[in-house]
């Protein structure tokens, strides 16, 4: 794979947008119960929050459970036989206990344990046993609480205000521009790795978001394929890019790397496949539009590893030659929270390709353990209260963005007024 | 009671592996690898990958998800040695270095087939 010689030195173009102040960063968001309560308020309370893909209701009167736990919110999505996909609080109208248990399934008519009231997955209320005995209950008031909710490419987004300040489009902003006709291949498959982790949500955010640790955390697993000791030993990013609210950071691929000799089960693993780094692709058309659309690798450098797409406030949608994968964050205390990676990749159509995915599994759990094991000694460490700031570099910046939209929100009045939109 | 250990003619010797090393998602194997003592990788995988080419051949005669239970077996077994793998040629230990066990990471749903899948759907 040829490579240019202006890359070759890792001498990119600064990160950091000039607007942004490059001093050092307050570690008391991370930490203090004060900010978490105005994250709950200002920033999950306001902001659309992606709950998942469309292909996750795969069919008509599919349903999904999801929580927001920051916002105590407990969330039931339908798709109807239309196929339109609606979001609601999952409490029933009675005597407000959770309606659907289950986490997913198929169902046009939700039926609450407790006492049988049934509700379409249109929200309306369907059925109230023994309703004579009530004091003038309507039905027609009886609906589920709708939660505002809206789709883009496939990306289901709710919003928890009564009257969302701001459309789903208008949050997106600069992003959706970019992302225009961004191809997911494999939207259909996902293998998924999940943890309740002990640490804040921007924590563990903050670790998938730099390619700065690479070296030293990952030697063993990616430290030869996202830095390389000759081309680029700090795993500088190739660039950075602000849109809006949401930030993107496009690394740097190690063109050079090939198993070692004594790796024998990876070399089997990889076996006829295209080796160029560890998350490398294969020849099918959605991922050579992935790679050729304008958002990704956005300066068309070469040696191009992956993207992280990192949307406000808690949301990655990453990428790479072979396909995309996201990441959600969701705080369940000052100190915990609940994360989820699902990778998407296609259905293994021989033994030969599922042993390779098996790798590729096993490879990024490893790589996951090594990023979380050391966010819950950060997390204690940033709680002994021993220092008060970070101070973060160029290629930190997408961390550095992070805080200075989520101080925005937590300081502004409106979602809109965080968003500059008037 | 071996019945549940057979693996088809001719990778009788892998048999003794198969308690341990056939589990049949993800989330087992890699559990099952972090637990284990490295002589114990080393020897499985010193055993599976003098196998591995071979496994694969037999294998490939089956379609994929639908093979008989001496086929399945030896297809979980092969996928364990990718698991092995990573102590053997990765971290040259059975779990990543400084890495707490248990560690609370789960995949909850894993590639087919004999991925496992249980929490959210894809």
């Amino acid at each position: 794979m040829a490579y240019d010689t202006e890359t070759a030195r890792p001498d990119f173009a600064r990160m950091t947008p000039e607007d942004l102040d490059t001093g050092p960063v307050p570690c008391a968001p991370y930490i203090s119960p004060d900010w978490f309560e105005l994250e709950r308020e200002r920033v999950f309370g306001r902001a659309w929050l992606c709950m998942g893909r469309v292909e996750q209701l795969p069919e008509p009167n599919s349903f999904i459970t999801r929580e927001v736990e920051i916002c105590k919110a407990l969330v039931l999505i339908t798709r109807d036989k239309d196929d339109n996909i609606r979001a609601f609080h999952n409490v029933c109208s009675h005597r407000l206990n959770m309606l659907v248990t289950e986490s997913s399934g198929k169902r046009s008519i939700f039926n609450c344990r407790y006492h049988n009231w049934t509700y379409r997955n249109n929200g309306d209320c369907t059925g109230i046993p023994d309703i004579k005995n009530f004091f003038g209950v309507d039905k027609k008031q009886c609906g589920l609480t709708p939660i505002h909710c809206d789709v883009w490419q496939g990306f289901i987004f709710i919003n928890l205000q009564a009257e969302p300040e701001v459309t789903l489009r208008e949050f997106l902003g600069p992003y959706a521009e970019a992302y225009e006709g961004f191809p997911y291949p494999f939207a259909d498959n996902a293998y998924v790795i999940e943890s309740n982790l002990n640490v804040n949500w921007k924590q563990i955010a903050d670790a998938f978001a730099e390619s700065y640790h690479v070296a030293a955390i990952h030697p063993a697993t990616i430290g030869n394929t996202f830095a390389s000791k000759s081309l680029n030993p700090f795993g500088r990013p190739l660039s950075g890019h602000a849109y809006g609210a949401h930030r993107v950071m496009c690394t740097f691929g190690n063109p050079d790397y090939v198993p070692p000799e004594d790796a024998h089960v990876e070399r089997l693993a990889y076996s006829g496949m295209d080796t160029g780094n560890v998350l490398g692709g294969s020849d099918s058309k959605k991922l050579q539009d992935l790679a050729n659309h304008p958002a990704a690798n956005p300066t068309k450098r070469p040696n191009w590893g992956a993207d992280v797409s990192w949307i406000f406030p808690n949301f990655n949608i990453d990428y790479g030659p072979g396909g995309f994968w996201t990441h959600e964050f969701w705080p369940t205390s000052v100190n915990s929270t609940r994360w989820i990676l699902r990778v998407h990749v296609p259905e293994a159509t021989s033994v030969r390709e599922r042993i390779m995915q098996e790798h590729l599994a096993c490879r990024f759990a490893e790589v996951m353990l090594e990023d979380v094991t050391n966010t819950q000694a950060q997390q204690r460490a940033m709680e002994s209260g021993a220092k008060t700031h970070m101070h973060l570099q160029d290629g930190e910046m997408l961390i550095r963005h992070s805080n200075a939209v989520i101080r925005k929100w937590v300081e502004s009045g409106s979602a809109r007024e965080a968003l500059d939109l008037d | 009671m071996t019945d549940k250990n057979i693996l088809p003619a001719g990778f009788e010797s892998l048999e003794p592996f198969v308690e341990y090393w056939a589990g049949e998602t993800n989330d087992i194997r890699w559990d099952r690898r972090s637990r284990a003592s490295m002589p114990d990788i080393q020897a499985f995988y010193d055993a599976m990958l003098a196998r591995a080419e071979d496994a694969i051949q037999h294998l490939e005669q089956f379609p994929l998800g639908d093979m008989p239970p001496a086929e399945e077996r030896l297809f979980c077994l092969t996928l364990s040695l990718v698991h092995a793998s990573i102590a053997v040629e990765l971290h040259e230990q059975p779990r990543a270095i400084d890495s707490p066990f248990p560690h609370g990471l789960h995949v909850t749903r894993g590639p087919w087939p004999h991925g496992g899948g249980m929490g959210q759907s894809a």
